[in-house]
């Protein structure tokens, strides 16, 4: 693993500067999304705080916590989320961080059945597969069981009527994804109104065969 | 004394028979021209071994290397190489390995090491910073690989020394002997049997000191900004959750699994075996190499059964493929078992599934016989008949000694027209991916300088869309036509012995721009994509006329018949042939060779190595045209 590429202080420098562009973007909330991340291979994770407004967090704010969910260190209550998080980091060794925002095209159209299609090549190459998690309440060991099911081989997931999660070896990388996310649906979204039409011309079959085939898309 | 930035800057040359060591600098027009690790590698063989030797001869030399990048930070930085003529082949020999012995070689000051001579009893290098001892391993000598790292380890106190070990297979000079470090594999080619004949058990490696990095900051900044990219590469993710076993389901939807010695094309096993399924039921832990953000590397462990409390790295997708759907074994417990047994006792699970194949199958057809095989019964789909071959190759005892020989020696030995069913290029036992289901994989295992080799350009990738706008691959190129393979897998292989050099590895995959940027920012020797990939180009020719003085002709630039007349009768790739000739022939004339698949006088000057080739051309006393 390359931990010489980061130190704690700059992961932590980053999950702020993460939670400030989601919110300036919309993808966060004043009290709902969170973030986290840790040093590669590391069992011990830095994630945002609950219940504090997402749109001005500061490094002395984050709560580091185990992989069990014992707090090491900070002084405010970690994300509720933290299970969630913590699940994900078990299960997905090459996973440095995890973003829970509430990108609220892709929640919507999720809500209205709508699947993401292939669309624009960003959508294939940096999405692939976006499963559709079931909903079960926030917080709970339910639903981090659900994402767990979930995650393998995966980028990203939708939460039913709740939000996205998305992953990446570092918050770079997750963020990438989940700005993604958004921006695909939002093309979806675009097009579906202005055509009326639910079924959309999407890159050929041909141009996306090697991910259509290794994540089992048809 | 010149500061070098990402290399060591000095290479350790060590005489066994001599029982000397020396320490030379790294020259800088060698480094320039060749880059590091199988490029440089290849430019001192090329000086100094004569091509016509017996692979077994002291004279051969056996070339550890790291890549230029190894030990450094970027993703996938980990890997080395090992390099001579081959036993197996013949000709040409190399295979690379991850892990951590690399990284570990350069911080104790070291870009690579010269092996030469042969000792006169069973030996281990101990390499501890500026210490570099030689010492007896007639204690070691019979173990396996696993036992040889242990008894290592506690022989110097060091839980942290990395160590690259044969185990009886290459002691015993079985030609497709591995050398192993950490459950990672430098499987092809018989690196392994070249390293036991020159009585070397092990090479043993601690170094502490930091791999210095011209412009640190910015490459930092650099990686952690391209990750988003770096882990956009398509199997990433499959590749961390199943490992590479991960891609087999994908794999056999294109017809490209080779099923019972490449004769079919379904095959109902395929989904016992296949990575999600067997690492959803055995999966003990992952991990992964120096600076690796994918780890493929899977641990598995079985509970219960016949094979309960065995452990050890999960079957890999070749080990799957080759002791699995190869020969009808669908019993993913056995496979687990099956690639413990390989990595301790060191041998090369392609080359062993593949002249195992040949057997059954010539056993099958009534032309090798139970006299032929000390009365064993060869059939297909019988794990315990696997289990037990490989026990007798290991330890060379009766038709395992010929089995060891590679399916190429071993047809030739039985003759009564087996040939046919040896599936092999100029030696090399054919790999994992059917070539009928990807034509210009065809091609890469016939051009290849090792033989059939499924890594020397991965050209597999290409076929299944991806394109590289970096190497001017810009059209979308289907799988079986036929039209511009001969550039582009010549661009692939040439791209390819880059990233050999610098010791990246193939399953993280960085686009080429980036690597140039990355290479440039680390060892502080600015190169663009074109110039690596001219070097590469000049690597790949001088292998190649190192072939051609071991004897290799335009004629060894082929496939098993297999490919060329009989199509499958079902799969993805369903009545398919190799039409290797027309492919060749773009091929040779894009690489600038002549008629009998030499290297024109004119190329080798673009590439600045006529000179290099003309002196040994006059050493030998032999003339290329």
């Amino acid at each position: 693993m390359s931990e010489a590429l980061f130190s704690e202080d700059e992961v932590k420098t980053e999950i702020i500067r993460v939670m400030k562009t989601l919110y300036d973007r919309g993808l966060v909330s004043a009290l709902g999304g969170n973030v986290s991340a840790r040093l590669p291979g590391s069992k011990e994770v830095w994630i945002t705080p609950s219940g504090v407004f997402k749109g001005d967090l500061h490094s002395e704010d984050l709560i580091k916590i185990d992989l069990e969910g014992n707090i090491l260190e900070g002084y405010l209550r970690p994300s509720v989320e933290w299970p969630l998080h913590i699940a994900i980091y078990k299960k997905r060794p090459d996973v440095n961080a995890v973003i829970h925002a509430h990108n609220p095209i892709t929640t919507g159209l999720a809500l209205a059945g709508i699947e993401l299609k292939p669309i624009t090549v960003e959508a294939v190459v940096t999405l692939r597969r976006v499963p559709i998690v079931p909903f079960a309440y926030p917080g709970t060991d339910e639903l981090a069981k659900l994402v767990a099911d979930h995650i393998e081989g995966v980028r990203a997931l939708v939460l039913q009527n709740h939000g996205v999660v998305a992953v990446g070896y570092n918050l770079v990388e997750a963020e990438a994804v989940v700005e993604t996310l958004e921006e695909v649906a939002l093309t979806q979204l675009v097009a579906i109104l202005t055509s009326g039409k639910k079924e959309l011309p999407l890159i050929p079959e041909k141009d996306r065969e090697l991910i259509t085939r290794l994540y089992g898309l048809k | 004394m010149k500061e070098w930035f990402a290399y060591a800057g000095k290479l350790l040359r060590i005489n066994l028979s001599k029982e000397k060591f020396s320490i030379e600098e790294l020259n800088e027009e060698d480094i320039r021209a060749f880059l590091g690790g199988i490029g440089l590698a290849t430019k001192i063989i090329f000086e100094e071994v004569d091509p016509r030797i017996d692979p077994f001869d002291e004279n051969n030399k056996l070339v550890f290397m790291t890549g230029a990048l190894t030990g450094t930070p970027i993703p996938g930085a980990s890997r080395s190489i090992v390099a001579a003529k081959s036993p197996l082949t013949l000709a040409w020999g190399e295979a690379h390995f991850g892990g951590f012995w690399g990284p570990e070689l350069k911080k104790a000051g070291y870009d690579g090491i010269i092996i030469e001579g042969q000792a006169k009893t069973p030996v281990y290098i101990f390499i501890n910073n500026d210490n570099i001892e030689i010492r007896d391993a007639g204690k070691l000598w019979g173990l396996t690989t696993r036992e040889t790292e242990e008894a290592i380890r506690k022989e110097v106190n060091d839980e942290k020394v990395r160590i690259a070990c044969i185990g009886p297979a290459g002691e015993n000079l079985v030609r497709f002997a591995a050398i192993l470090s950490d459950e990672r594999v430098a499987g092809r080619t018989g690196m392994g049997a070249v390293m036991g004949s020159k009585n070397l058990k092990a090479i043993a490696v601690r170094g502490t000191n930091t791999i210095k990095i011209k412009n640190l900051q910015l490459l930092r900044r650099n990686i952690a900004r391209l990750y988003p990219m770096i882990m956009s590469y398509p199997p990433n993710q499959i590749l961390a959750s199943y490992g590479t076993n991960g891609e087999m389901l994908s794999f056999y939807e294109y017809g490209d699994v080779p099923i019972k010695n490449f004769t079919k094309g379904t095959w109902d096993g395929i989904h016992k075996i296949e990575g999600r399924k067997i690492i959803g039921n055995y999966l003990k832990e992952h991990k992964a190499c120096f600076a690796c953000p994918v780890g493929c590397w899977k641990v598995v462990k079985i509970s219960s059964g016949k094979y309960a409390g065995v452990e050890g790295r999960a079957p890999e997708y070749e080990t799957a493929a080759s002791l699995g759907a190869l020969l009808l074994n669908d019993d993913p417990e056995s496979l687990i078992y099956l690639e413990r047994l390989c990595n301790d006792y060191g041998i090369d699970t392609i080359s062993v599934g593949v002249t195992i194949a040949w057997a059954i199958e010539s056993y099958e057809r009534g032309l090798i016989s139970k006299e032929d095989t000390n009365g064993i019964e060869l059939r297909w789909g019988d794990p315990e008949l696997i289990i037990r071959l490989i026990e007798m190759i290991a330890k060379k005892e009766g038709f395992g000694a010929i089995l060891g020989e590679g399916c190429r020696l071993a047809s030739s030995i039985i003759g009564k027209g087996t040939e046919k069913y040896a599936m092999h290029v100029k030696g090399l036992e054919v790999p994992m991916h059917d070539p009928r289901a990807f034509k210009g994989m065809g091609l890469q295992y016939a051009t290849s300088n090792r033989g059939a080799c499924h890594l020397q350009g991965t050209f597999f990738r290409i076929e299944q869309g991806e394109r590289i706008p970096d190497l001017k691959i810009y059209r979308r190129v289907y799988r079986f036509e036929t039209k511009d393979k001969g550039w582009m897998v010549a661009v692939m292989e040439d791209w390819h012995e880059v990233l050999e050099s610098l010791g990246l590895c193939k399953f993280v995959q960085i686009y080429p721009g980036h690597v140039a940027g990355f290479y440039s920012l680390a060892s502080g020797i600015v190169k663009r994509v074109m110039d690596l990939q001219r070097d590469g180009e000049r690597i790949f020719n001088l292998k190649r006329i190192f072939n051609v003085l071991a004897g290799i002709v335009k004629e060894d630039d082929t496939l098993p018949e297999r490919f060329l007349k009989e199509p499958l009768e079902d799969g993805g790739a369903k009545g398919q042939i190799v039409e290797l000739k027309v492919m060749l022939k773009e091929y040779y004339e894009y690489r600038g060779w002549n008629e009998r698949g030499i290297p024109t006088k004119e190329k080798l000057e673009e590439l600045g190595i006529y000179e290099l080739v003309k002196r040994k051309c006059d050493e030998l006393g032999v003339e290329l045209y």
